[in-house]
This record gives structure tokens, sequence and C-alpha cells, in this order.
């Protein structure tokens, strides 16, 4: 059987999340495995399936701006899409795909990988979904069943608004948006940023990827249009992915903290000393502390000290003891005073940051 | 509970399968019938992160979806293999403990209780424990599966 492609180009930013929910949704056993690609016209957020709209995404933000939000059938957290992203999502029967989560994104993910290696960049699937480039991600995917299909999406990131990403996000406070605006820099990078010049065209880019997914799986590929079938179950999600009951689904899950790549999160937790609020907003990566930002209404002296304390504690594995004997040992040798606020307060919220 | 295991997949015998759809049935003293994920369909979902379960006095048909999991990388619906009444949820359990599938499919990780309306046309639908098991060690032989549960 042959896999057909179903090049939407730009489309209406709700149809770069309809398309592939209405050919998931009318997928029969007989149909062709399909791959759709898009990108939207305008940009937008998106939250998970699970996600609650009103504790993901800063609504106000959005508003002012202009830029609509809807929820996806794909689980994960929110993110922000525009035309400098190429989606891509391969939509399989189920009595086609792997069995195991772990060996759907095995199969779906080497298409895109290699697509990215054909280009020059040399990107790895780093299990269970992140594509990756030198410790950097280079692009997020989900999987879903929807109806009989199994459905794995992802994107080609060109661009990336890093900006209008960490406004886009509702986050505790502002320290916590711009740590999470360094992380995604540091962490997340795009074909341009890689390449540069040598990046290939948007064409070009398509064409590679539809060939490395063709090749990846052994199957011929052929350009194709939609169904009627299709087309109906298209104006059904239109409504659905519109509707208030769909957007405001409540009583579900909450991401603590904001997931940047595979093992790099930003946390942030507030702890009350005897001395006054203290704030931590940190970055893990790999269970270890990768940055922190202490802030609060606290005294400490020399005033200077903060930096140094912050930097002091990069690189501490995660571990309450080893943190505290970081810091129990800073104070000693910058002799530091800070009335109502000791080394374990401060133990403590980093600890508590990184629980969150 | 009397159980056969293959490649650490466990199959109580006294329960009812939709091996395509991998869903357990018990019927219950009231008519009723509980219903929840096969062990290898929770080995395969992995870890829970989240269920929002249907609405209690939902009707659904055969092979509609009771509840939505979604798992660290997957989103899923359990489809219910008889139409009926949902009668109740473990939505209570799983806010104790999300992973009640992963630790315990037949018993703490039951999904729903249903009040079956066409149960004289889907029962026989579904296999016993015996042509079930045989349906499974394919299955899982086919696909290179191996059960693990979460441990407390």
């Amino acid at each position: 059987m042959s896999f057909r492609v179903i090049d939407a180009g730009m489309v209406d930013w709700l149809d770069s999340q309809v398309i592939y929910h209405a050919v998931a949704s009318a997928m029969r056993e007989a149909s062709e495995d399909t791959l759709t690609l898009v990108h939207p016209d305008i940009p937008y957020a998106c939250i998970g399936y699970h996600q609650e709209l009103e504790k993901e995404v800063d609504l106000e933000y959005c508003a002012a701006h202009g830029l609509p939000i809807t929820r996806r059938q794909v689980g994960g957290g929110a993110v922000y899409l525009d035309k400098n992203q190429l989606f891509w999502h391969i939509i399989v029967h189920r009595s086609r795909a792997p069995y195991r989560i772990e060996d759907i994104y095995s199969r779906f993910l080497a298409g895109p990988v290699n697509a990215l290696r054909a280009m020059g960049i040399p990107a790895e699937h780093r299990p269970v979904n992140d594509i990756q480039v030198a410790g950097r991600k280079i692009g997020g995917t989900g999987a879903a069943t929807i109806g009989e299909a199994i459905v794995v999406v992802g994107s080609l990131i060109f661009d990336f608004d890093y900006e209008l990403m960490a406004h886009v996000l509702k986050v505790p406070s502002e320290k916590f948006r711009d740590k999470v605006y360094q992380s995604l820099r540091e962490y997340l990078t795009t074909i341009r940023r890689e390449l540069g010049a040598d990046a290939p065209t948007w064409e070009e880019g398509k064409r590679i990827l539809i060939d490395q997914i063709g090749e990846s799986l052994g199957q011929p590929m052929h350009f194709g249009e939609l169904s009627a079938r299709e087309r109906r179950e298209m104006a059904e999600w239109r409504k659905t992915l519109m509707s208030k009951e769909w957007l405001y689904q409540t009583g579900g899950l909450h991401h603590h903290g904001v997931k940047i790549a595979e093992s790099v999160h930003v946390r942030e937790a507030a702890y009350k000393a005897r001395g006054g609020l203290l704030r931590a907003t940190i970055r893990v990566r790999e269970h270890t502390l990768d940055d922190v930002t202490l802030s609060g209404d606290f005294f400490i002296y020399p005033q200077e000290s903060i930096g140094p304390l912050e930097q002091a504690l990069i690189g501490a594995p995660l571990h309450e003891k080893e943190v505290r004997e970081r810091i129990t040992a800073f104070w000693q040798e910058q002799q530091i005073q800070s009335p109502g606020m000791t080394p374990d307060d401060v133990a403590s919220v980093v600890m508590l940051a990184a629980h969150e | 509970m009397t159980s056969l295991i293959y490649r650490g997949c466990e199959f109580p015998a006294e329960y009812f399968y939709d091996v395509d759809r991998d869903v357990w049935v018990r019927r219950d003293d009231d008519g009723c019938v509980t219903m929840g994920m096969t062990d290898p369909a929770q080995a395969q979902c992995g870890k829970f992160v989240h269920v929002r379960f249907k609405a209690v006095g939902r009707s659904l048909q055969r092979g509609q979806s009771a509840a939505t999991i979604e798992s660290a990388k997957w989103v899923g619906p359990f489809p219910t293999p008889l139409s009926g009444e949902i009668i109740a949820t473990n939505e209570a359990q799983y806010k104790l403990d999300i992973l009640s599938a992963n630790k315990d499919p037949y018993g703490a990780g039951w999904l729903i209780r249903l009040k079956p309306n066409r149960l004289a046309e889907e029962w026989p639908l579904l296999l016993a424990h015996d042509p079930a098991f045989e349906r499974y060690r394919e299955k899982i032989t086919e696909r290179n599966l191996q059960c693990y549960r979460c441990a407390d």
C-alpha cells in the first residue's frame, strides 16, 4: 500500500489542527495511511488535550495580540505555532502501527530525523519523543489514538519566535518568564540557526521531509487530496475545536513548571522565611541545577552576594544535602549576614522549586 | 484470583476480554459490568498522567470512548466493548493515585461501571479467558511485548 501525502500549504490557523483530527477520524482499515503538511496563516497558541486553558496560557496577552487559542487531542504542553514551522502529521491505521508507544515514535520519527540530517543537521531521536541536535531540541512531537488511527505529529522549525512563545505561557512571575525565554533560546534550536545561509528553502525542506519519511517507511509516496468524507469530518472538527466546551474543559492536568526539552525544565517556588519572602526560579537539566535566580524581600549583606550565591549553586546535583552544603559553605566563605534568612531557608526554597 | 501470565502480562481467569480494544470486562451480581484496561494495554501506553472520564449517566454505544487517557507520551480513548449507561467511574481512585491502572489494572485500576442495554447481542462478541489468552499470546509474541507494572 502506498502512502498519501496531502500538502495543504498555508492554511487557516484552525485548519492546521483540524486537518489531522479529521483525516484520523475518517480513517478505516482500508484507507490509505497519510502524511499531512501544513503551516498556519497566523500565529496561535495550542494547549495539550488534558490541560486547563486558564492555567497554561496568558489569555490577556493572547487577546491583546490577536493570538487565537485552541486545544488539540494530543497530549503535552502549551505551544506557540506560526508560519515558520512546517507541521507534519503522520496518520496510520492502528492495525499498521507498532503496538508500543516507544516503537511508534521510533518508526515514525526516523523520517523527520533523517530529513534534518539530509539538510546537514546532525539530529537524533532522543527517546521517548524529542528530536535533538547537540543537546538542543529542534522539534517537539506527540502521539495520540484518534478513532481507528494512530497519529504522530511534529514540526520542522525553520525559525522560531522565542519571545512570543515565552509571552504566550502563563507563568508565575516575570523572572520566571525571563528564565523560560533564556532557556528556550539555549535549548531550542531551529533549522536556520543551525545552518544559516545554507538552510534549505521552505519548498526544499518540505521535499526532503517527504522523501525521507517515504524512505524510512519503505513506502512509495504520492500526492493526493482530501476525500469527501474527510472534508465532512473537517467541518465537524472545526466546530469542536472552536467550541467553548472543548476549549474550557476543566479538572484537567496542570503541568508544574515549563518543559523546554527532554530533561530540561524551568520551575519556581516561594518560601516564607522569618526575614521575608524568598523566591527561587531554577532551571533543571538532567537532575542538576542548570541555572538559579533568587529573589524576594529579604536582606542580605554584602548586597552583591546574591549573584555569586546563584553561581555557586549551578552544577549542583538536585539532592538536598548537596544543595545545603554548597549554600552553607558559601555563607561561611563570604561571611554572609542575612537577618531572618538562613542557608537552610535558601536550600528549602531551591528544593521546593525542584519538586514543583 | 487465578490468572495465566505470558511475558509478564497477566490475564485473570474470571474476566472476559475484548482483545482488539484491549479491555477486560467483569459481570457483577447486580447485572452491571465493570471494565478496565488489560495488562498489555497499560504496559503499552506507559505511566498515566491524567484520565478524563465521561459523565455518569452518559449513554454510550459499543466502541465509543468512556474515558480519555493521557500517558507521558500519548493520548487515547478507553473504548467500551458494550453499549450502555455509565453508572460509576473510578475517578476518585485515580485522584488518589493516577498510576492505579499501571499498578493494578484488574483491581484498583478499573475504569468504569456500565449498565449494559444490548447485552444479549454484544456479550457473545467478548472472549472468555481461555480463547482470549490464546489470542493475546499471539498478539504479544507478534508485537514482541513485555508487560511491566509500576511498583509502589
